[in-house]
């Protein structure tokens, strides 16, 4: 079996005007050894380019898009964002998960996937309109706060296999729009559908474990989801934010309950997607 | 007065004037002024007019709006020169490695932070959403400007109070719910858009900000020391490019908006004074200008801030002992038809000025044009010390340097103040009611209630390097902390704290001890993380300058931030002056915002406010508790007037604190909380807040002569409160002993209540849940 070594890992790090957590999720792949770089979406559509900045799709073995505020979330979050990559890179992205590269969506980023008709990915790789939406919080407002996630995938999703079922993660939340929501005629069936498939990765719990609402659910997402995968398991998004959990020290509870080895909640699902890179390419 | 005669189109290829001030009288000079929008006083136009006298020609409109703008309270400081000259400047400047649109100082042997505050308050007065918007977007540019990646933003904001009613409005006036919703609205649009956190601010209510609120803005920045640089050309030749959003009609005449008091009207008036802010225009020009600073294609760098490109251009220019020359047709505009004039001084969002080598300009341009970002070439450095405008091949701005930039010199006409005497001093007698109604009082007002639905609505996590949050203790139970703190290296554990007071009650009762009061309050918040005060910012808001009392008050509160702040050898490394903060109506309490900055040596050691573990120790440490109530928070809420404001000792206040540094970098303090507003009583109610657990207090062995209600709600300076391990009692009292500072064993941490007692009485008796409901709803139930 092949293997590729982690320091040849080549990831993109997707971003346009507007996007803001790039720094810190640039930073986490490359903290663990990999090789992430910046991509703006022009220099896949190779605009305004010079040779040297032009890049292709198939350069790289996953793709992240990390949050902000792509083209400001006017019109609707992510949307913007999702028109421009489907409109000349939709056949492309569809094949890079079709050879079930790792695509990670964080805030932002779940948005845009979501747009993009990559998630929820029941049946197909990517819908031709969008299959679900993230819509504003219940409190309707922008909130951020700490929330407490519970890992309830099986084996599925790639983002999270070093993470043991059942753990409780601590992940902060930020966002005005990331209530996840179906079209009513099909929220039973598509739940039962994301269940069945195991695509269901996180939900928000409370300190104590149990699902609950607000604010330990931030936003009303139907079911408290906060993270899931399409039914490949190679397409993953989540609201809360991994890359500012990656080390103890970014944790707001860190002062109460010591630093230890400094290794953040966020942390595994970084590894777990280098992981599943070196092993599977 | 009819004027018109005294404008005289110029030429006929566009619209522009010359203007007869030979001719005009006195009257008819200031009538000019008024009309233009100028803001300029008689013996500035007779300055003027005697300038062109000796070129022999006539002044264009644009030359004169130029002035206007140039010379304005605004740009360069006119009336606050003197006192700041006298108490404020020259305080421990060997440590400022520069002083530009933001200071410089040293953060570790690589790396300096910068930073810069100011004010927005009349745009925000007048228009809050875009108001303060615009204001976050000034303030990230000054510290862009500087090279420095922006990491923090902090955001002190000062309104009416919330439940004023509605028939106490005055006309013309906004109500502080709006303005307050409006405000915070705009920073959060703006700020979590561009991706810079939000970390710490204040805000207080007080009626005297009914008719004119307060913004204040503050930003913080880190960058490589090779990375500085300068608002200044380096040599002729150098090309001005143009970078960021386009030129509109929008903040036209803001500085001189600034320099007057609000109206009923201002509403109308002034609504084109507000510029219109646009954070996804701003987003990519932080990482055009970050990226061409860091590939060294830069010479010289500056925001376009209060004066737009007259400004800009001018003083890039001017630092550097050159001139420059636009050429107005180049530079981009959101519409068609706009005047010379109003390209020249238009405001509008989102703009920097780039100073290129010739042969760096297309690589600059192309870096722009990646990321989608307006740039244009607009002019260039010239040897000759002159600014000069072009447009349609028509010269319409010809004017002197040292004339034109370099401002009239105002150290000679000094503005007449006077020091009012002090307020009644003497505390009037009554008699003390049941402590828990007062306590629940004072937890429930809007100054001291929690600020968490402020809070929460701004990212204060983005670039994952905020490692003490705003909001500090048990997940979703947290209290306010004193300070924020940044890692901002990614290979270096030292940390970055910021903190921002006021006490605006202090302040109108005594403006010198009130300034020192925010001096020791903004040391005690730093200290109580474990951050070594490093420097000040000071962003001085006051009332109408003109008024010989206000003056004073700015001279009395000048003289304590000058005293406090040279005792303890920090310098001031950035500020602002907001003169006018009044109405018809009312004026604001002198309002000096302190913002501090410490250094944390390693962020591991950092605490928080928020009580930890049953059965540890809390103790009060620091200065006697004193009845010093005049300003308190307790005499407010029970309607009492009088008392002395808190004095306060600087050379003790550095001994303490030495104390407390030393203490938390021992490991012997696991949580600590300064006492400021409330007292004693609201500081410890808030440490078990966040900590979710309560305390067993006995109050017999604080200042033994005092009653119990001073004892609880005094806010006396240079105290904290501050909970140690059993097993750390003794080298904890060590610590303090060692350093002569005072401590006294207050009590233990205990089951779920808080009980206090006083001389053998249960003074407080009060379960956690139910103060916190109180703490923490005030605001969400009058804001929604």
């Amino acid at each position: 079996m092949k293997s590729v070594k982690k320091s040849d890992v080549k990831i993109a790090v997707l971003r346009i005007e507007g996007t803001n957590c790039e720094q810190e999720s640039l930073d986490a792949f490359k903290r663990l050894g990999a090789n992430p770089e910046f991509v703006h979406l022009k220099q896949l559509l190779h605009l305004d380019c010079t040779k040297n900045e032009k890049r292709d799709i198939f350069n790289y073995q996953c793709i992240m898009i990390p949050g902000g505020f792509s083209a400001g979330d006017y019109i609707r979050a992510g949307a913007i964002f999702a028109a421009r990559i489907k409109s000349k890179l939709g056949k492309d992205l569809e094949e890079f998960v079709k050879q079930e590269y790792p695509v990670l969506g964080v805030c932002n980023g779940f948005q845009v996937l979501t747009e993009l008709g990559l998630l929820p990915g029941i049946k197909e790789i990517m819908t031709s309109v969008p299959d679900a939406c993230l819509y504003i919080n219940d409190s309707n407002r922008y909130e951020c706060r700490p929330t407490f996630l519970k890992h309830e995938n099986n084996i599925k999703c790639i983002f999270t296999r070093k993470i043991p079922k059942d753990d409780i993660l601590l992940i902060p939340s930020a966002h005005a729009e990331g209530k996840l929501l179906f079209t009513l005629d099909k929220q039973e069936e598509y739940l039962k559908k994301l269940e069945e498939n195991d695509q269901i990765v996180f939900r928000y719990i409370n300190k104590n474990g149990e699902y609950t609402g607000y604010p330990w659910n931030p936003n009303g997402s139907i079911s408290n989801l906060a993270g899931i995968c399409n039914y490949i398991g190679n397409v993953f998004g989540m609201m809360p934010h991994p890359e500012r959990s990656f080390y103890r020290h970014q944790h707001p509870n860190w002062v109460q309950n010591g630093l230890d080895n400094n290794i953040g909640d966020g942390i595994a699902i970084f590894e777990s997607a280098l992981d599943y890179i070196c092993k599977r390419f | 007065m009819n004027i018109d005669k005294l404008f005289n189109r110029k030429t006929d290829k566009f619209e522009c004037y010359e203007i007869d001030v030979f001719s005009a009288s006195d009257a008819e000079l200031v009538e000019i002024s008024n009309k233009m929008g100028l803001a300029l006083a008689l013996p500035e136009m007779k300055n003027i007019q005697s300038y062109f006298k000796n070129k022999n020609r006539l002044p264009t409109d644009i030359e004169l709006q130029a002035l206007g703008q140039a010379w304005s309270e605004h740009c360069c400081y006119k009336s606050s020169k003197i006192p700041l000259k006298k108490y404020v400047f020259g305080i421990a400047e060997d440590k400022i490695v520069a002083r530009e649109d933001a200071g410089i100082i040293d953060f570790d042997k690589d790396h300096y932070y910068c930073a810069a505050l100011e004010s927005h308050n009349h745009p925000s007065a007048v228009e809050p959403y875009g108001g303060a918007a615009t204001g976050v977007g000034g303030i990230v540019r000054d510290v862009l400007c500087m090279g420095a990646q922006p990491i923090a933003y902090i955001d002190p904001l000062f309104f009416g109070p919330l439940d004023l009613p509605q028939s106490e409005l005055p006309k013309g006036v906004k109500h502080p719910r709006f303005l307050f919703k409006g405000v915070v609205d705009g920073i959060r649009d703006y700020g979590n858009r561009i991706g810079i956190p939000t970390l710490s601010g204040q805000v207080y209510f007080h009626k005297g900000y009914t008719s004119n609120c307060l913004v204040n803005v503050g930003c913080i920045g880190i960058l490589k020391k090779e990375e500085l640089i300068h608002s200044w050309a380096k040599a002729p030749g150098n090309v001005y490019v143009y970078v960021g959003g386009k030129t509109g009609r929008d903040g036209i005449h803001g500085v001189t908006f600034a320099s007057a008091e609000l109206k009923d009207d201002s509403e109308k008036s002034s609504r084109s004074a507000v510029q219109v802010g646009d954070p996804i225009t701003k987003e990519p020009v932080i990482h055009a200008t970050l990226e061409c600073n860091r590939k060294g294609l830069l010479e010289g760098l500056k925001d376009f801030g209060g004066g737009g490109l007259s400004c800009v251009s001018g003083e890039l220019a001017y630092a550097a002992g050159f001139g420059a020359e636009i050429v107005l047709d180049d530079v981009p505009l959101k519409e068609e038809g706009l005047l010379p004039w109003e390209i020249w001084i238009s405001e509008s969002q989102e703009r920097m000025m780039f100073l290129v080598a010739p042969k760096n300009v297309n690589e600059v341009l192309h870096i722009c044009k990646q990321w989608d970002v307006t740039a244009a070439v607009v002019g260039q450095v010239i040897a000759e010390k002159i600014t000069r405008v072009i447009y349609k091949g028509v010269k319409i701005l010809e004017m002197d340097m040292d004339f034109f930039t370099g401002g009239p010199v105002y150290d000679t006409c000094q503005r007449p103040f006077v020091i009012s005497t002090q307020k009644e001093n003497i505390d009037p007698k009554f008699d003390m009611q049941n402590l828990n109604d007062i306590l629940k009082k004072l937890l429930g007002s809007f100054n001291i209630a929690s600020k968490e639905w402020v809070i929460r609505q701004y990212d204060h996590e983005v670039r994952g390097n905020t490692v003490i949050k705003p909001l500090q203790g048990k997940i979703n139970f947290e209290c306010n902390g004193d300070a924020t703190v940044l890692k901002p290296l990614e290979e270096s554990f030292r940390g970055l704290a910021v903190t921002a007071n006021i006490n605006p009650r202090f302040m109108e009762r005594d403006p010198y001890w009130g300034a020192c009061s925010a001096i020791d309050e903004t040391c005690r918040n730093l200290v109580s993380v474990g951050a070594i005060p490093d420097s000040l910012l000071d962003c001085l808001n006051f009332g109408n300058p003109e008024k010989p009392e206000k003056m004073g008050e700015f001279y009395e509160a000048c003289r304590g931030l000058g005293d406090a702040a040279r005792e303890l050898n920090l310098p001031y490394m950035s500020g602002n002056v907001s003169l006018y903060n009044e109405s018809v109506k009312t004026s604001v309490p002198p309002t000096p915002q302190i913002m501090g900055i410490g250094i944390v040596p390693d962020i591991r050691k950092c605490v928080t406010s928020d009580f930890k573990k049953q059965s540890n120790y809390i103790y009060l440490v620091g200065k006697e508790t004193d009845k010093e109530m005049g300003g308190s928070e307790y005499y407010n809420v029970i309607k009492v007037d009088g008392g002395v404001v808190p004095k306060t000792d600087i050379n003790i206040l550095k001994n303490y604190m030495k104390a407390i540094l030393m203490a938390i970098d021992k490991k012997q303090i696991v949580s600590c909380h300064d006492i400021s507003e409330g007292g004693l009583g609201v500081c410890i109610s808030e440490m078990c807040i966040g900590g979710d657990i309560g305390a067993q207090i006995n109050l017999s062995n604080v200042s033994k002569n005092l009653r119990s209600d001073f004892k609880l709600f005094s806010e006396s300076n240079t105290r904290w409160v501050v909970e140690v391990e059993k097993e750390k009692q003794k080298n904890f009292e060590k610590t303090l002993k060692e350093n002569k500072t005072p401590f006294v064993k207050i009590g233990e941490i205990k089951s779920d209540k808080i009980v206090i007692e006083d001389n053998g009485k249960k003074i407080i008796d009060q379960k956690i849940s139910n103060l916190r409901d109180i703490w923490k709803n005030t605001i969400w139930n009058i804001m929604g």
